[in-house]
């Protein structure tokens, strides 16, 4: 037969896959499955959209993914703001250090994100490093300020853990802006902070498009931090910890689970769509 | 358009660390004439082209455009257009916007602006393409995409920079035409960047062979054909045999490993000399027997070249093997030569030419 062969390679080649799609299969997508059904499951075992009509028609419920979107976008704007001219300086300025430059940007991954979080806890902490300084090394106040639990903090830590999500997606489609593009602008009389909004700027919109989507994305999910430095919101992922592990309302928090999965599907779309323009 | 500029450059000096780039180069171009500057890459050509535009600083020198000093000045304030080899069209905007993009910059009314968009396209034949994003159009199309949108501004100067060098060949010859013809109807200062000889010849007034950051011989196209100064540029500009040697005491001839060769002109007894002969004034056959030279070959390869036909002929009693050029239709019909071929050759005294090996130093 002569198409045995090919045949065999790609049986080989799903081999090789099997043991990664097994894992994710019995451990990522079952149990998020499951999940998921459970939100459409109405107490005799049959199936119901209740939930979401009511949770969707809920003031209280459309008001946290509200402030969840509101939140991811405000970190998203910040995080997009600072990364861009980082990542131009990591690609048009930093020459032989830009390896020093990404090692800095990648490093603070390394850490786990609880421990960064951490870190902010230990540094503005009522007693912590930042009040300290203020008030007894420096003298510039007379009593600690209160940075736990307000959103400006809470704030400040996402945008950290995001921007290099952020700069590297811009650095990488600035790479590949043509200069000749902007000394073509520059030679027709152009000055360079028009060149910039005429030609790199809308040149890297995709870069900032796939950054900002990710960013988004991930700031849209994001827990850990919200529950160690606080800051007063009322997001969905906070919303669903509570049902979960307080109220014991594991149907409800299905539900949300399915809404937030929902909501990052669309984004991931988006990328997609955004990436796959890029190819073309 | 505005009044022809004058463009000078004098003494410029670039070093890029311990290489230097551009070496003490003087070059005037009169107004509105087409000045190449032509050679191997790394001479030079591109970073003084640079220099022009305002892209690079000289470290030392001068350069004027219409009289005025613009060494340091910004490139967007040094009213010149530009073609890049690769166009470097925006791929973001379309051809009119491309276009526009210089009166726009200029603060030009919307009116104005589209204006002389369309009279630019117009002049480069592409009227009805206004919409067209450049990714649409072919090679060539861009190319007149990228010389509109140069030419809008009215530079001062128009420096383009190895303009046809992603164009397949044929395309790359009518664009030469074309080209050329824009910028003497338009009387535009050109500064033309190349590699290509047969692109300097065919588009400038004076060519600037370039190497090793110096302008080794400028002037007219044939001049610089007929009459090079130096093995470089013999070799560089066209091909060449080059025949070393030492000028004996007559003063006349040169004693080459080939034997005694006449000299077109007298040559100072006893020093080293190269003498280079261009292969279609090569002679080969017997109307070479009344060629001063009395030499006679093999001949060892030979190529048909459509217009004429390549030899190369070894030498009879040497190593050396001399490339000569015949007419297709000799080199066809009757007396047309064969591989192993024995042939007498020379060539009239006027034919060859005197030049000095910038290795040696020595004429």
């Amino acid at each position: 037969m002569s198409d045995s062969v090919p045949m065999n390679a790609k049986l080989r080649q799903a081999m090789l896959l099997a043991p990664a799609l097994i894992f994710l299969a019995v451990f990522f997508v079952m149990p998020l499955f499951d999940n998921s059904m459970r939100s459409f499951m109405s107490e005799d075992g049959g199936f119901t959209l209740s939930r979401y009509t009511s949770f969707l028609t809920d003031r209280f419920y459309l008001g946290v993914i509200v402030e969840t979107v509101v939140l991811a976008a405000a970190v998203t704007v910040i995080s997009v703001v600072i990364a861009y001219p980082v990542a131009y300086v990591l690609v048009r300025k930093a020459g032989r250090l830009s390896g020093v430059f990404i090692f800095l940007l990648i490093a603070p991954l390394l850490t786990s994100i609880i421990m960064r979080t951490f870190g902010w806890q230990v540094l503005f902490a009522r007693r912590g490093l930042v009040n300290q300084w203020l008030v007894t090394d420096l003298g510039i106040l007379d009593v600690p300020l209160r940075w736990l639990n307000t959103p400006g903090l809470a704030i400040a830590a996402l945008v950290h853990v995001l921007v290099p999500f952020a700069v590297l997606s811009i650095a990488s489609v600035l790479q590949g802006v043509d200069r000749r593009l902007e000394e073509g602008a520059l030679m027709l009389g152009a000055s360079k902070l028009r060149t910039f909004f005429e030609v790199t700027l809308p040149l890297t919109m995709d870069g900032i498009g796939t950054g900002a989507i990710l960013v988004f994305m991930i700031a849209n999910g994001s827990f850990v931090t919200l529950v160690l430095l606080g800051g007063g919101f009322q997001t969905l992922p906070l919303l669903i910890y509570q049902q979960f592990n307080t109220t014991r309302d594991f149907a409800l928090a299905s539900t949300m689970s399915t809404i937030l999965l929902a909501i990052a599907l669309v984004c991931l779309w988006l990328q997609l769509r955004l990436v796959r323009r890029q190819g073309a | 358009m505005n009044a022809p500029s004058t463009l000078t450059l004098s003494s410029v000096r670039k070093k890029f660390g311990a290489l230097t780039a551009v070496d003490d180069l003087d070059l005037t171009i009169e107004p509105g004439a087409l000045v190449s500057l032509l050679g191997p890459s790394g001479c030079g050509k591109t970073t003084t082209l640079r220099m022009v535009a305002g892209f690079e600083t000289p470290d030392s020198g001068r350069i004027e455009i219409g009289g005025k000093d613009v060494t340091r000045q910004a490139p967007n304030k040094r009213g010149l257009g530009m073609v890049f080899q690769s166009y470097s069209l925006f791929p973001h905007r379309t051809v009119a916007e491309n276009v526009a993009f210089g009166p726009r910059m200029a603060g030009a009314s919307k009116q104005e602006q589209t204006e002389k968009m369309r009279k630019m396209l117009d002049m480069v034949h592409l009227n009805g393409r206004e919409d067209m994003y450049p990714s649409q159009l072919s090679g060539g199309q861009q190319q007149r995409v990228a010389l509109a949108r140069a030419l809008i501004v009215s530079p001062q100067v128009l420096l383009l920079d190895e303009p046809l060098g992603a164009l397949d060949k044929s395309l790359r010859e009518s664009m030469q035409f074309e080209i050329r013809e824009m910028q003497q109807r338009l009387e535009i200062t050109t500064l033309l960047v190349t590699h290509d000889q047969q692109e300097a010849m065919s588009m400038s007034d004076q060519i600037a062979v370039m190497q090793g950051g110096r302008i080794l011989q400028l002037g007219a196209p044939h001049e610089i054909y007929d009459r090079p100064e130096t093995s470089f540029v013999a070799t560089f500009l066209g091909a060449s045999n080059l025949f070393q040697g030492r000028v004996g005491a007559d003063g006349r001839t040169l004693a080459t490993a080939v034997g005694n060769l006449p000299l077109p002109r007298a040559a100072d007894a006893g020093t080293e000399a190269v003498l280079s002969v261009r292969p279609e004034r090569v002679v080969l056959g017997a109307e070479a027997g009344t060629l001063p030279q009395g030499l006679s070959g093999r001949v060892v390869t030979s190529s048909f070249r459509g217009s004429y036909a390549a030899y190369r002929v070894a030498l009879d009693g040497t190593e050396m093997e001399i490339t000569a050029y015949r007419q297709a239709d000799a080199a066809l019909g009757q007396g047309g030569l064969a591989i192993g071929d024995k042939v007498p050759l020379g060539w009239p005294i006027e034919g060859s030419v005197i030049v000095t090996d910038p290795a040696t130093g020595e004429e």
